[in-house]
């Protein structure tokens, strides 16, 4: 074989990919070839380069929201169709199969029930909620809000996005949910809730106000986010205090410093 | 214990325990995100893109069959990227990657990039992708195949080319 085909055959070489007959080749021509000894030695150091190069930690938001994605999504959940299905399909024709199959279903079933009978209110309102008009939905809306459980007070949260121009008591609902919730993951979706609605003064307001009791540095960093988007300047005096607090976590206080001359 | 697979837990999800979900989060979500970042070189846009990733993966969980579950996964990461990349040709005010980038808090903008990373970048956008799933997430040829919906060999073959491009830009100026 040629020199210059030889060289091609470097990369596959190194990774171990050519049959027997070409590696026995290349090998044999490595030995008294220096410049394709120089090109063998190139490619490791490049792959080793791969090796060394770090990968960076996302931040833990991303996390923190797909999490609420999944408690939203178990919501939604039908009961168990898919799982009926699968089991069904590997019963066939096996008797005994079938009779477990059948066990498994009624068990599965039976717990899907009783879930859906004890959530049976909050569920009512939801299909309530994708059928009825605006003065139902908000209804339905405010009161989820209300839930003991966080979940469904998520849930009754993101419901924003059915109105388009919701009225001022849903939007005081949602400010009482992101200055008073005990949940940071339920003060982190009315955050997200209320940035579609910055236009109202009240809004922006309580965004500030959210902002200087916040103890919470994730829905610290998506109120600073949201303030910094529409240019609010009260946010700078308040983000300037949060710097001087001893108890704010260093990377709040590096957003902080990065996000405050974007505003002025 | 026995770890296990990717492909049981996707499995698991796609016939409702979304719970199993946060697991295979925990194992691949790093990596979604660090493709991206090679991609895009824009911190928010990558995180972005994978939240979008993962919560399609959810969505559409009935939709997984069988089949390896990075490629399933990078297959979705390539179409979310390649919608936002159109988007971000559609309405060029949009997204501005200047002000992006002030947000860019943490290692990326204060580090200087790899001498890696800068030969990587005069690569043509192809040839990066496929690199950075090769060599960098460490996707086999097989499921590298499955991703770009070609075959082993034609991958295989290109990831040469483009370690041979790489290796004239790397050694440079050096």
């Amino acid at each position: 074989m040629k020199h210059r085909q030889i060289k091609d055959l470097l990369p596959h070489y190194i990774e171990d990919q050519l049959d027997d007959r070409e590696r026995e080749k290349v090998a044999a021509h490595l030995e008294h070839c220096p410049e394709c000894q120089k090109e063998q030695e190139e490619y490791k150091m490049l792959l080793k380069a791969f090796n060394y190069e770090k990968q960076i930690s996302p931040a833990d938001r991303i996390r923190q929201r797909f999490y609420e994605q999944i408690e939203k999504e178990k919501q939604m959940q039908p009961k168990g169709v898919s799982l009926e299905k699968s089991y069904s399909k590997k019963s066939y024709g096996l008797g005994q199969l079938i009779r477990l199959a059948a066990c498994i279903v009624l068990v599965i079933g039976g717990f899907y029930a009783g879930r859906y009978y004890q959530s049976g209110q909050s569920n009512l309102k939801i299909v309530e909620l994708q059928k009825k008009n605006e003065g139902i939905k908000q209804t339905a809306m405010l009161s989820l809000m209300e839930n003991k459980s966080a979940s469904k007070r998520i849930q009754g949260v993101s419901y924003v996005e059915e109105f388009n121009h919701p009225e001022a008591k849903i939007l005081k609902a949602l400010i009482d949910r992101m200055l008073i919730d005990e949940n940071p993951n339920v003060r982190l979706a009315a955050v997200n809730a209320l940035t579609g609605f910055t236009s109202s003064e009240t809004v922006r307001g309580a965004l500030v106000e959210a902002l200087e009791i916040e103890k919470e540095p994730v829905v610290q960093l998506a109120v600073m986010h949201t303030l910094v988007q529409i240019k609010d300047k009260d946010a700078v005096e308040v983000m300037k205090k949060l710097l001087d607090k001893e108890d704010t976590p260093d990377f709040v206080k590096e957003q902080i410093k990065s996000l405050i001359p974007t505003i002025v | 214990m026995k770890t296990i697979t990717d492909e049981k837990l996707m499995l698991e999800v796609s016939r409702g325990n979304l719970d199993q979900l946060k697991i295979l989060f925990e194992r691949h979500h790093s990596h979604v995100y660090n493709f991206l970042l090679k991609m895009t070189r824009n911190q928010m846009l990558s995180e972005d893109i994978t939240q979008e990733v993962f919560y399609k993966i959810m969505r559409h969980r009935e939709t997984y069959k069988d089949g390896k579950f990075v490629s399933w996964m990078f297959t979705i990461t390539r179409n979310c990227l390649s919608s936002h990349m159109r988007k971000k040709k559609e309405d060029s005010l949009g997204f501005d990657p200047r002000s992006a980038k002030d947000l860019v808090s943490d290692i990326e903008a204060k580090e200087e990039l790899s001498h890696l990373e800068e030969a990587l970048n005069h690569l043509e956008l192809p040839d990066r992708e496929l690199l950075t799933l090769a060599k960098l997430q460490n996707i086999r040829y097989n499921e590298l195949a499955v991703i770009m919906d070609s075959t082993p060999g034609a991958v295989k073959a290109k990831v040469f080319r483009a370690i041979q491009k790489l290796k004239t830009i790397y050694f440079k100026d050096i």
